[in-house]
This record gives C-alpha cells, sequence and structure tokens, in this order.
C-alpha cells in the first residue's frame, strides 16, 4: 500500500512536473509561433481576413493542398512556382506576382512548425483583449492618489465629527452630573459669545486661515498659464507607450525636427504611413484608432491604393510655449545633447500625449543654472570662450548660466 | 452777540411747515436724478450704486478667470509632407525680379512654403547680391488682397472662368485678325527672351500682331542716340567702377536710372578709401532737383532743365576746345575744371545724361568718344537690356488705335492708363479699340477699362527668365505654388494661339536649344538647366539679341565723315541750347523707395519710407528751392515746424485738381519745382492713404519722346495747410561730430590726429580729467567711466558703417522691416514722430554758419546757433547716415529701465526684452540716438490700423509675411534694432552643431546683407581676423557722441569727398 504520505512524494516528484513540463513545452511552441509570426510575417500578413501584400492568415491551413504544401511554400514559394504546382501558380499570379521570401534556411523546421501551430490558433482578438487590460491599468495608476487625497479629507471630515459628537457628549454628561449636584447648566453660548471667550483659539484659526488662504491665492495665481499635465484629447488617440515604450521606436524617427529645426514636429501622416501600411491593427484599439490615420490620408485597405480623399489630421497642441519665447529644439537636442526625457518625462511610460513638467521660466532658468555645458571642451566652436570661462570660474563647473544662457535676448527677440 | 444770529436754509424752514418737517430726516430733500444707470427710479429698482459696483467688480472677476482658460491650440502637420520642408528651417530659391523697372537677381527666403524675404544674390555679376528698397518690398505684393482671384471681367469685375474668358478672348482676336486689324501687345520692357519666343509664336498665329514696349520712366533717347551716333540702336552697358571720373547729367544712376543695383555696385568700389588704396572717383553731378545720386556727388552743380542741353554743349566745348553753339553760360568755372578732370582721364572716364533727348544724348556719345570711354566705361557690345522702351513706337500705336485700326489690345506688365502722358490721349485711344484684355494682377487703371482680365502670377509664383544684359542670363522660379486661380502671361498667349505647351516646358526647351549650345561649361543640356536654375543666374556668349532691332546702319560703325558729324553736331546743339525756359520749370522725378509706381505705389512699406532726401513719407509734394518760397510768400519748414502750405499748381492748360503740398529743399535749382512719379494710383488702402497726385498726365511728349520736364508751371501762393508726415526735422549737424567729414587731399595727406596742435580730420574725443597732483590729463571717455566693464568672454558683436560707401539710397531700411515685422503705422503717426522704423537714414545739410564764422562777424552765440540751423539754400552738401541703436556698452537706457527689460548681454548685444517691458519709455527719454520705438497702440490689433499696417490681425494674407522667427510686439512695449539676434543666434547654432567657429561672414544682419553699396560690416570685434575688426582699427573709425562715455559698439568710418575745394559753386 501507498501511504498517503508516499502518494503526496509521488505526486510532488513525478506527476506534478511531468504537467508542468507538458504545460510548459506546449506554451513554448505558442510562444514561439507568435515570436517568429511578428518577426517574419507580420509585414505582409494579417491573422484575419484582412489583405496585406499578402493575403490575410486565417483559415489557412484549411485552404491550402496539405501541411507540407505549406512548409514548402514558406520555404522557397518561388521554386513551387517555378515547378509549376498549380495552387502555388494561382496564388501567385493572385498577388501581382510578387514572390513570398525565401525561409529556407531562415527558419529551422522547428520554428516552421510553430508558426504554422501559432496560424492555425490565433490568440483572441487583441482589442477585447488590451481594452481591459488598459482599463485596468489606468484604474491603477491614476485615481490613485487622487483616491487617497479624499481617504484623507473623509478621515479628517470624520475625526471632525467625531470630535463636535464628543464635545457634546461630555457636555451632555457634565450637565448631568452638575444636574445632580444641583448646580447649574453649562451656560449656552453662542457662537459669538464663544469667539469672545476663546480669543486665543480664535486667532490661531484666523492665522491658520490667513496664511491658507494666502497660499491657495499665491498657487491659483502661479498657476495661470502652466498646463502641467495637460492632456488633451487628440483625433486619434495615439499611445506613446506602445509606440516609443513597446515597440521601442525612437523619438526621433516621427519627431524629425528635433535635431533639424527649432521645432521637433509633428511626424506627418506618410510617416505613419511607414509602418501603418502593414499594421493595420493596433495592440490596444485594435483596428479603430489606425482606421483613422487611413482616413485621414485617403487610403483603402482593402485595394490598398490611396484612393480616397484626404483631410489632415488636427493634432491639439500640449507643448506651447508663449509667443515671445524662442525655443529650439535642435540647440537642446543636438548641441546641448540633452535626453528628450529631461523635459517630456518617460514619454514611453504614457498613453496619449501630455505635459510632463511646468515649462515655466523659473525651470528653464534652473536647468540652465545646474546643467555643465555638454562637450564644451572638445567642441572647437568653445575652444576659446572655455579657456576664458575657465579662468573666470576657477574650479567650477561651467554651467550654461556662467556662458550666458540665462540672459534675456537668448530667448526672447 | 453774533453767536445768538440764526441762519437758515430756507423760508420753509423758517416757517417750519409741514413739508420741511416731514422731508427733515432725509439726506436729499429731492429725489436723486433717476437716469442713473438708465433706470425709472432708484428706489423701486433692484440696481443701485452698490449693485452696480457689485457686477462690476464680479465682471472683472470672472473676465480675468475666463482668461485664465488654456486655449485650445491645433496643430495640423502635413498628410504628406514634402521632403525639403523641415518646419521651422528655411530653404533659399534663387530668382530674379524683373518688372520693367528694376533687374535683380534675388534669393528668396521660404518659411513652410511662404516667401518672406528677398535677399540679393551674390553669385550675379550684376547685381552682385545687392537689392534695392523696391526689390525688398516686393515679398509683400505677394500677399496684396487687392490681388485678382481668378480671371474677371473688366468693367463690372464680375468673375469670368478662364475657359470662357480663352473662348471670348480667342474670337475676339480672331474677329480682328479676320478683319485685318492689328492686334497689339502693349508692354513695360521685357526682359526675357523666353517671353519674347512666346509672343513671336502668338504673332505667328496671328499674322497682325504688333509688339509694342514703354517705359512708364523712359530712356527711349538713348538707342535713338546710338543709332544715329553708331548705328546701334542699343543701350550701351556701363561700368561706373572703371571711371575715376564719373559726371552725370540728372541721370540718378544709384537709385533709378537703366540698372540702379548694378550701378551702385560698381559705382562704390570705386568710392571705398583705405591707407592701401587712398584713391577714389572723382563723382560730378549736374541736376536740377537735388536727387540722391547728387547728394553723394564731390561737386554738384544744380541747373535749370532748360539750361541743361546748355551746359552739356558747354562741356563738349572745353573738352574738345570745340565751337558748338552753347547758349547761356552755366556754371562756368565749374564746367572748366569738370573738363580738365576729365580730360585727365581719358579713358577712365564716364559722362551720363538722364534726359530722355536724342540731342542731348548725342552730345553724351560724343564727350564720351572724345574720352575713348568706349571699350572701358562703356560697352555697346554688350548692351543693357532694361528700359527698351520705344515712344515712337507707342505714339504710333496711340495713334493707330485712335484711327480704329486697332482690333485688340493685350497689355501686359504696364498700365498705360495710369502712366502715359496726357498728350498721348491713351484712355480715350482705348475705347475704340474692339478687344482689350489685360494680364495685370489687379484691377489697376488699364484693367478696369479692359473687357477681360487674366490675371498673371505675382513673379515669386512663376516661371521665368531674364536677359538684363546680353550674354547674361537669369531664372525665375516659383518659390509658391499660386496663390490664386492665376495664369502665366505666357501660359494664356501660347493657350490663345493654340500651342498645347505650357510656359515651364516651353522656357526649358529655349534654354535647352537656344543657351545650352551658346555656354561651353557644361557638357549636356540638363546640368546647365539644374545648375542655372540652383544658381539663379547663367552666362553665355552674347551673340545675337533677340529683344534689339537690328540697326538699319545708314553709315559703317566706325566711319561717320568728321564734316558731316560735327555739322550734324552743330544742328544738334543749336536744337538743344535752344529750349525755352520759364519763371518755374516743373521737373518730374522718381523717388528712391516708389521709382515709376508700377508694382511699387500700392506698397505701405514704401510708402511709408521717407524719401532719402526730404525725409517725408506718405505723400506726393512739390519740392521748391526755399528761396524760391520765401519770394512766393509760404511759410517755411526748415527749422522745426511740421505744418506746411499747399498750393495749387498749373502748367500750361493742365491744373491739378487738388492742392498739392509744398516741401522747401535746399540745393534745388532756383525756378524749379519738383514733383514725383509714382503717387495717386488707385485701389488700394495704402495708396488712397498716400493720397498724392499722378504726375504722369503732365509728362511732356516732344518730337516722339517723353519729356519729363516742362516750362510755364506756376504756383498760386498758398491755399491751404498741410501736415507733413516728416521724419527729422533738424538739418543740419549743428557743429557736432556726428557725421565725420573730410577731403581726399587731407585725408592723404595728413595725419588723423595731431596732438600738438589739437587738429586733425578724425580729432578723437577726449575727455578732461584731474590728476591727485593737479594737472589736467585729458583721456578717451573709454578709460573714464563709472561702470564696470561688462565681462564678454565670447564674441562680441559689432558693426562698421563706411559712410563714404553709404548713398541713402534705404534698401537696409526695407530689408530691416521685412526682416524683424516692424509695424507700418501711417501718416499720421509718422506726422506724431512715432515713425517705428528700427533703422533710419539721417541726412545732413551743410550750413552756412559755423562756430568759427559767428566768432569772426561776432554774432553771439544764440544767433550763431540759430544760424547753424539752417541748412545753405543753394547748394548744401549733403551727407546721410544710418543710424540704429549703437549698442552702447554702457548704455543710458539700460540704467533707468525700471524692470530691467533692457539690459546688456555677454556678447556686447543690448537687448530687449519685449514681454519684460512695462513701456515707462524711460529708456526711449534716455537714449542719445532715439533710435527706440514706442509701440503707441496695438498696431496689429486696433482697427485703425486694418488699413495701414499690411501685417494686422485682420489681413490674413498679408501677415504672411511676418517672419516666425521675430515676435510682433504689441501696445505699450518698446522695441529697437537687436542686431538681428535672431540670425546670430542661428548663425551660432549652425557653427556650434558643425564644431567650427563662427565663419566671418556668415552671420549678416539684414541690413549688411542688403546693402548695394556694401556700406555696413557686420562681424565679430573678437575675432582678429574679421573685417569688422579690421575696420576697427582704420583710422577713419569714429563713434558717434562717444564723448558722453556711453562707448558705442557700432562705428563708423569718415566720410571722404573727393573735393578740395579747387571750384567756388
Amino acid at each position: 500500500m501507498i501511504s498517503t504520505h508516499s502518494l503526496h512524494r509521488i505526486l510532488l516528484k513525478k506527476i506534478l512536473p511531468s504537467i508542468f513540463v507538458f504545460f510548459l513545452s506546449s506554451a513554448a511552441i505558442a510562444a514561439d509561433g507568435k515570436k517568429v509570426f511578428d518577426q517574419n510575417c507580420k509585414t505582409c500578413h494579417t491573422l484575419t481576413d484582412q489583405t496585406l501584400t499578402g493575403p490575410g492568415l486565417a483559415g489557412v491551413t484549411d485552404r491550402v493542398p496539405s501541411d507540407q504544401w505549406m512548409k514548402d511554400w514558406i520555404k522557397n514559394s518561388s521554386a513551387m512556382v517555378k515547378a509549376g504546382d498549380p495552387y502555388a501558380v494561382k496564388v501567385f499570379n493572385q498577388f501581382n506576382k510578387s514572390a513570398m521570401t525565401v525561409f529556407d534556411g531562415v527558419l529551422s523546421e522547428e520554428e516552421i512548425d510553430a508558426v504554422i501551430a501559432y496560424i492555425k490558433n490565433p490568440p483572441p482578438d487583441p482589442s477585447k483583449k488590451t481594452e481591459t487590460v488598459s482599463a485596468g491599468d489606468e484604474g491603477g495608476e491614476a485615481p490613485k492618489s487622487s483616491a487617497s487625497k479624499y481617504y484623507l479629507w473623509f478621515t479628517i471630515f470624520v475625526l471632525a465629527v467625531l470630535v463636535f459628537s464628543l464635545r457634546s457628549t461630555k457636555r451632555n454628561l457634565q450637565n448631568a452630573v452638575h444636574r445632580k449636584k444641583g448646580l447649574a447648566p453649562l451656560p449656552e453660548y453662542t457662537i459669538k459669545e464663544w469667539m469672545q471667550h476663546n480669543k486665543r483659539t480664535v486667532a490661531l484659526i484666523c492665522i491658520v486661515l490667513f496664511f491658507a488662504g494666502s497660499k491657495w491665492g499665491w498657487d491659483s495665481l502661479m498657476a495661470i498659464g502652466v498646463y502641467k499635465d495637460y492632456q488633451p484629447s487628440q483625433p486619434i488617440e495615439f499611445s506613446h507607450k506602445v509606440h516609443a515604450g513597446d515597440m521601442g521606436i525612437n523619438c526621433e524617427y516621427c519627431h524629425s525636427g528635433a535635431s533639424k529645426s527649432k521645432v521637433a514636429g509633428v511626424p506627418s501622416a506618410n510617416v505613419c504611413m511607414n509602418c501603418h501600411k502593414a499594421v493595420s491593427s493596433g495592440t490596444m484599439t485594435g483596428e479603430k484608432e489606425i482606421a483613422k490615420i487611413y482616413a485621414a490620408v485617403g487610403y483603402n485597405p482593402k485595394t490598398q491604393q490611396y484612393d480616397q480623399p484626404s483631410k489632415p489630421i488636427e493634432w491639439v497642441r500640449v507643448h506651447t510655449l508663449p509667443d515671445f519665447v524662442f525655443f529650439s529644439h535642435q540647440q537642446h537636442v543636438v548641441v546641448g545633447k540633452q535626453d528628450c526625457k529631461n523635459c517630456h518625462g518617460d514619454m514611453e511610460k504614457k498613453g496619449v500625449a501630455h505635459q510632463e513638467n511646468i515649462l515655466t521660466m523659473g525651470w528653464c532658468i534652473d536647468c540652465h543654472r545646474k546643467t555643465a555645458v555638454p562637450g564644451m571642451g572638445e567642441n572647437p566652436y568653445y575652444e576659446e570662450l572655455h579657456k576664458k570661462l575657465a579662468e573666470m570660474y576657477k574650479g567650477q563647473a561651467i554651467t550654461v548660466d556662467k556662458m550666458g544662457g540665462i540672459e534675456c535676448g537668448k530667448c526672447h527677440y | 452777540m453774533g453767536n445768538n444770529t440764526k441762519y437758515w436754509k430756507s423760508l420753509d424752514e423758517l416757517n417750519e411747515t409741514p413739508e420741511f418737517l416731514a422731508n427733515k430726516a432725509n439726506e436729499f430733500p429731492e429725489p436723486l436724478p433717476s437716469e442713473v444707470f438708465g433706470i425709472e427710479s432708484n428706489e423701486n429698482s433692484g440696481t443701485n450704486r452698490r449693485d452696480f459696483l457689485k457686477f462690476l467688480g464680479f465682471g472683472i472677476g470672472a473676465a480675468a478667470l475666463a482668461s485664465c482658460e488654456a486655449p485650445v491650440n491645433k496643430t495640423i502637420p502635413y498628410l504628406v509632407k514634402p521632403e525639403e520642408i523641415t518646419p521651422g528651417v528655411a530653404n533659399w530659391y534663387a530668382s530674379t525680379f524683373s518688372d520693367g523697372y528694376d533687374y535683380c537677381s534675388v534669393l528668396v527666403k521660404t518659411r513652410e512654403g511662404r516667401p518672406i524675404k528677398i535677399e540679393g544674390n551674390p553669385l550675379s555679376k550684376i547685381t552682385q547680391g545687392g537689392v534695392n528698397a523696391r526689390v525688398q518690398g516686393s515679398v509683400l505684393s505677394l500677399y496684396d488682397s487687392n490681388r485678382l482671384r481668378g480671371a474677371v471681367n473688366g468693367k463690372d469685375s464680375s468673375a469670368v472662368s478662364w475657359e470662357d474668358l480663352d473662348k471670348s478672348v480667342v474670337a475676339g482676336l480672331e474677329k480682328a485678325a479676320a478683319e485685318g486689324k492689328t492686334i497689339a501687345i502693349l508692354s513695360s520692357t521685357i526682359l526675357s527672351p523666353s517671353t519674347h519666343k512666346v509672343i513671336a509664336s502668338f504673332a505667328a498665329k496671328y499674322p497682325t500682331t504688333k509688339h509694342v514696349s514703354y517705359d512708364a520712366v523712359s530712356q527711349a533717347a538713348i538707342p535713338e542716340a546710338n543709332l544715329k551716333s553708331f548705328g546701334k540702336k542699343v543701350t550701351p552697358s556701363y561700368d561706373f567702377s572703371k571711371a575715376k571720373v564719373i559726371v552725370s547729367f540728372g541721370a540718378d544712376f544709384l537709385v533709378n536710372w537703366l540698372s540702379p543695383v548694378e550701378f551702385s555696385k560698381q559705382y562704390s568700389q570705386t568710392r571705398k578709401v583705405s591707407k592701401e588704396k587712398p584713391e577714389m572717383s572723382k563723382h560730378v553731378h549736374f541736376e536740377s532737383l537735388l536727387s540722391v545720386t547728387g547728394a553723394n556727388a564731390d561737386y554738384r552743380f544744380p541747373v535749370q532743365p532748360s539750361l541743361m542741353g546748355s551746359a552739356l554743349v558747354q562741356l563738349y566745348n572745353a573738352l574738345t576746345g570745340g565751337s558748338l553753339p552753347s547758349g547761356n553760360k552755366v556754371h562756368e568755372e565749374g564746367i572748366k575744371k569738370t573738363a580738365d578732370w576729365l580730360n585727365a582721364n581719358k579713358g577712365n572716364a564716364l559722362v551720363v545724361c538722364g534726359l530722355n533727348d536724342v540731342n542731348a544724348q548725342m552730345i553724351v556719345n560724343e564727350i564720351n568718344k572724345h574720352l575713348n570711354s568706349y571699350g572701358s566705361t562703356i560697352n555697346l557690345d554688350t548692351p543693357l537690356m532694361t528700359r527698351q522702351g520705344n515712344d515712337m513706337a507707342l505714339e504710333a500705336l496711340v495713334n493707330e488705335m485712335k484711327e480704329g485700326k486697332v482690333g485688340a489690345l493685350i497689355t501686359y506688365n504696364c498700365n498705360p492708363a495710369y502712366n502715359t502722358s496726357s498728350m498721348l490721349g491713351f484712355v480715350a485711344a482705348m475705347g475704340k479699340v474692339g478687344l482689350k484684355v489685360s494680364f495685370s494682377g489687379t484691377l489697376n487703371e488699364t484693367a478696369s477699362q479692359c473687357d477681360f482680365v487674366a490675371p498673371d502670377h505675382h513673379y515669386l509664383e512663376s516661371w521665368n527668365d531674364a536677359m538684363p544684359k546680353a550674354g547674361h542670363l537669369s531664372l525665375s522660379q516659383p518659390a509658391i505654388a499660386p496663390l490664386f486661380k492665376t495664369r502665366a502671361a505666357q501660359d494664356s498667349l501660347l493657350r490663345w494661339s493654340g500651342s498645347n505647351s505650357d510656359y515651364q516646358s516651353f522656357l526649358k526647351n529655349v534654354w535647352a536649344t537656344e543657351f545650352f549650345p551658346r555656354q561651353s561649361a557644361y557638357a549636356d543640356a540638363l546640368t546647365f538647366w539644374n545648375k542655372s536654375l540652383h544658381d539663379g543666374v547663367a552666362e553665355i556668349s552674347s551673340g545675337t539679341v533677340p529683344a534689339v532691332e537690328k540697326a538699319p546702319a545708314p553709315k559703317a560703325k566706325d566711319a561717320p565723315a568728321p564734316e558731316s558729324g560735327s555739322a550734324d553736331l552743330s544742328s544738334v546743339a543749336s536744337a538743344l541750347t535752344s529750349v525755352k525756359g520759364g519763371e518755374f520749370e516743373i521737373v518730374l522725378y522718381e523717388k528712391a523707395a516708389v521709382g515709376d509706381g508700377s508694382s511699387t505705389g500700392h506698397n505701405p512699406w514704401l510708402l511709408e519710407f521717407p524719401d532719402p532726401i526730404s525725409k517725408v513719407s506718405w505723400a506726393n509734394y512739390i519740392t521748391m528751392n526755399p528761396e524760391d518760397m520765401r519770394a512766393k510768400g509760404f511759410g517755411l519748414l526748415e527749422r522745426q515746424e511740421r505744418i506746411g502750405s499747399k498750393t495749387k499748381l498749373t502748367l500750361g492748360s493742365y491744373t491739378f485738381e487738388n492742392d498739392i503740398p509744398v516741401f522747401p529743399l535746399p540745393g534745388q535749382a532756383r525756378g524749379t519745382i519738383g514733383l514725383a512719379l509714382g503717387y495717386g494710383l488707385k485701389g488700394s488702402k495704402a495708396a488712397t492713404h498716400a493720397d498724392g497726385v499722378n504726375a504722369f498726365p503732365i509728362v511732356q511728349w516732344v518730337n516722339g519722346m517723353a519729356q519729363y520736364y516742362a516750362a510755364g508751371a506756376s504756383v498760386a501762393g498758398e491755399t491751404g495747410e498741410f501736415e507733413f508726415a516728416c521724419t527729422q526735422q533738424q538739418h543740419t549737424m549743428m557743429g557736432r561730430k556726428i557725421v565725420n567729414e573730410t577731403d581726399l587731399q587731407t585725408y592723404k595727406e595728413k595725419a588723423p590726429y595731431d596732438p600738438t596742435t589739437k587738429t586733425g580730420w578724425n580729432i578723437p574725443t577726449l575727455v578732461p580729467t584731474i590728476t591727485k597732483d593737479g594737472s589736467h590729463a585729458p583721456k578717451s571717455p573709454d578709460e573714464v567711466t563709472l561702470w564696470d566693464e561688462h565681462p564678454k568672454p565670447g564674441h562680441f558683436w559689432s558693426m562698421a558703417i563706411d559712410l563714404n560707401s553709404c548713398t541713402g539710397c534705404g534698401s537696409c531700411v526695407i530689408s530691416c522691416h521685412a526682416e524683424n515685422n516692424v509695424p507700418v503705422v501711417g501718416k499720421d503717426q509718422v506726422a506724431k514722430t512715432r515713425d517705428m522704423h528700427w533703422l533710419r537714414i539721417d541726412r545732413y545739410f551743410s550750413s552756412p554758419m559755423n562756430k568759427e564764422k559767428g566768432k569772426a562777424e561776432g554774432l553771439g552765440k544764440v544767433q550763431t546757433y540759430l544760424e547753424m540751423e539752417f541748412p545753405a539754400t543753394d547748394n548744401p552738401k549733403v551727407v546721410f547716415q544710418p543710424m540704429m541703436c549703437q549698442h552702447c556698452d554702457n548704455a543710458p537706457c539700460e540704467t533707468v529701465c525700471p524692470v530691467l527689460a533692457t539690459n546688456h548681454s555677454m556678447e556686447g548685444l543690448n537687448v530687449m526684452t519685449y514681454n519684460r517691458c512695462i513701456g515707462t519709455r524711460y529708456c526711449a527719454n534716455n537714449c542719445p540716438f532715439k533710435v527706440r520705438r514706442f509701440n503707441w497702440f496695438n498696431y496689429t490689433g486696433k482697427e485703425k490700423f486694418a488699413d495701414l499696417n499690411p501685417t494686422h490681425e485682420s489681413n490674413e494674407l498679408e501677415r504672411m509675411v511676418l517672419n516666425p522667427d521675430v515676435v510682433v510686439r504689441t501696445r505699450g512695449v518698446m522695441e529697437k534694432c537687436s542686431m538681428c539676434i535672431q540670425r546670430i543666434q542661428e548663425g551660432k547654432l549652425e557653427a556650434k552643431k558643425a564644431g567650427t567657429k563662427v565663419e566671418d561672414g556668415k552671420i549678416q544682419t539684414a541690413c549688411a546683407q542688403s546693402c548695394p553699396t556694401d556700406a555696413i560690416t557686420f562681424g565679430d570685434l573678437h575675432d582678429e581676423n574679421s573685417a569688422v575688426a579690421k575696420l576697427y582699427k582704420d583710422e577713419r573709425m569714429y563713434k558717434v557722441l562717444d564723448d558722453i562715455g556711453i562707448q558705442p559698439t557700432v562705428f563708423y568710418l569718415t566720410k571722404v569727398r573727393n573735393d578740395e575745394g579747387e571750384v567756388k559753386i
């Protein structure tokens, strides 16, 4: 007989690991398939009926003559066309006689198996999945701080009620005692009388209120024209997190003006189309938002032609400096070697663009006072200036302000 | 006793009536006036004073809160961004300005596809990077809201489709051709060889076509005279740079005559002096009015126009010892001396004449022949193509029109209903023409009389070419897509002649087939085209020139028989010297900025630009010699008044409908009246505001030539008052060293300063100091200062202005206007001295009185100074001085600013922070140069300025010209020259990015770039090899008003005049 104890042992030592290994291996194949697909196939194929450069792959394994045919096709389709395979020739002609990339030697047998398995059982519609995810994400992050604020106020309110009710209970009890002892009940004060009796407390409250009010007034005045955390809704719900974060696209791929011009620029829609001609469905909103790009440029994904009327996208500007400020991106990015992050924050972790910093003059000057001029020793432009400044400020780091970086005329003209 | 006296206010009180007792407690015995706030009764209404104040407070609060709302800014990127455009970075295109009056090879700066600035093209061998004020202003006319949006019917200005227009015009043309009537194409001078070809192809389709070109200000006499003298009907090219002696008879060659930008460049080369090259040309000028060129002359002789011919003949006689009939003697000594100088410089002399008179030009030809100028300073073989209009052909055409022989009239780039003489009767003749078509871009005087207007593109929107001089080609390319549904005139002509080609391919074809074979630098036509398009200019062999008629050549070129020649000459001379004068002769002239008005008369920048001589803007007025005015009983404006007189001007039977203001101008020949052309255009807000008279109707038509003077003018005393918008009311320097001037002899021979005698031609400023031991030690103001020095570890931007080169033309002023978004403020504001020009050109006349003379004559100090205020009336010397912020190291403006809105940068600039300025105007009051400008109004927002200021927010089209790198200032803010700090920053950034030093000359201020005489040099004083640092060490260097210890950063170079006091004038 096997004791329960040994049964446990068997379960733990034998069966569980094997179950674990089983699940692990099938998961590995599926994951591999997705990875292979994303890396090699996604530019030309979708997992739906949608046609890109090549056909949509929904139900493809049922369409083609056999699994082996599919493998051969993936390895070298043109060879099959040359050999005169009828189905191959048909597909070749149907798609403008553009041959599919040869993957023989690029993908291993296992990888091809994996990708076919992946195509057979595509993951559920990503848009639905991510909607819940994103809702969870945002719900998790943003309201947290405001909720804790509410808790604080609520607690203060509850405490205040508590204090007052305790006071009144205490008073009732005292009155009861007084009544028993035959003394006069405690006098009933009006607020005015109470204030007259508690001048010190009143003065204290007044002082507190005065300072609180002043601070509130000052803060709200200082906040005029400061749009920190400004995050307007955009015509297309563009997510920097997906593009710059998950996909790792360099900021300057889209904001190409940053190193060439004073403005970084919002990318023109043709830049979007560089990728979105192939990627018609996103990870967060599916086809909904990408379809807006197509509508803007007049692209018809069905025919793959730019044959629709086009209409510019009216983005809402997020980072706006006043008219009387001259700010140059290339000065900061190229010469100053500043990272986009320094002003724009971790954009790759945020969704729709928002303003991370206050962007006030004090904020600019603060940075100019702290930042040592990068590359001052190397750039021949600064050679003589560097020498003279090094003499003037012996032993100190030469920050931007020391070479005139906080002069009015640098930004205001 | 008195204590018991009782006073009462009324009998009611005394008697204590019941009414009185009832009202006794009320503060006011009567109810308050009930109309307060328009409410019936105060007591019954819900609103009282307190409520009103509450509402007011709430309203203000609400408005203030509402204004805190964040504005939602849209940013709309391109759908498909053109590859060459990066938002925020300027693109430059080489192109060509050619409007029939001026030619200039230009570079067009575009931002986000909008042209915003014109600069000179340094690759052009003709204009060599120079631009004049008119060309600078042309960018604004692109955004003129008066431009036609598409084809229209001229008469009722109703829109018509291009298809309908083409059909009707072709039908009309075919009808005219079928009837055998002339089809006339009337144009101003066309520099474009391809356009000539288009017209030729049009003429091939319609054989009765006749192309007539004329110029609003004609020089038709020059080719006519050359035909007679040399058998070549050409305008020669001139080379002022080779001339050691230049004599001009009324030719305003620096700003108006033939090819002013080219001549300015050449002229300035002969005027630059240095210790290495202490030589300069001698410039003698005979003229009736005081022109910009005359003001620059070494010797200037005022001559009445009727005597100009006599002066010419007398010079000829003096030069050759000839004895042609010479009329009344004029400036005998001056002419004799001039002849000596000319004879001493044979082969290096040049005589030019602005009279549109064949006889005068023939005498000039003879003089130049005698001086061996042909082949050195004058070249007949590479003719100049500007001003090729033919007055006689115009007259013949008008006669044909009057006879009803003209079936169709097509006007291109001209406005004959406005700018032809009333003696021709052009408007009346137009009525007899069957079909009238205009290519005008606006509904001008001529277009509104036409059946159809087929608006041409603006030059910045079109393809074109130009051949300003034989062998020199120049290309125009569009810098922007057409703003409106306009069509190139050439395209229209091609379409009407049944061609399917468009002008761009036509042009390319002409270049490939005609011009490519005539050059050898490029092996294939495409490279040649691309290179030419990039450079904007190209050179080919001169060859035969299609624009010039082949001379009939009655005589061989170099064999005019001397006897018959001189016999001819004597009849020519007697015709020339027998011109009748009169008490007052009227002289028509062109202003430096407005020119002939054709493309400039509507331009607010150019209309606000004060005339370089009179300093009056926004008006056309009569100029007279102050003595003449005094004799006629006019009030003078020689001192600090602004209110002048108006008068009625009559010439023969022609009386000007409106009274014309009169302005005194010293230096003008006695007995002359000056009146400018180019004013009085209709249709635009700016021209209406300028409200000047049109002087073209009184152009005389003598022997088939336009003549720009006439005897028999009269003015009828003072008929009214006129407020002049004059920007300078003090005319003399009052004995101060503002413009330092010397003569060439002194410059060459004497030291600038001799400390022993304390004399010299550039006496340094010294301030008296006293040392501890009590001795006096004069020191330079730079050494004596109360202030700590501003550290300048990096650049030290500075500017040198060579007063010897500056001609006062005003190109820099308009350039600055365009670059820095300077507002236009209009006549009444300028009259209140509220003009906004960051850069002005001061003009000073010499005064017959000076301190020494006053002392010698025993005048008191007050009397001496009073007299010094008056310029010499008959022939004062004139100097120009560009004046802008001098960026003083010890700037007086900086110390008085209560909010530190103006302060000093580490690069030596005096910077102005508009957003910090609160408008106390202390700085302007403390500025010794008076170069700070205050925004008295919101010039871009206030309704009053909507009509004037092109960049007003209501003028959405004109606003496109704004430079996006410079802030548009608002009301209550001070502004001034920033030394084009946006360009400095841009240039530094380029250098930093490239990891190099800032190359000298890479950064140019707008004024320095556009100067056609290179008078302004900008650079880094800390860069020892920079041009400006070298000029800083020049002996001629001085700083204005440095005796007050302000240490200006801008410095000037002493003017040297090539006059040694040899001639008493």
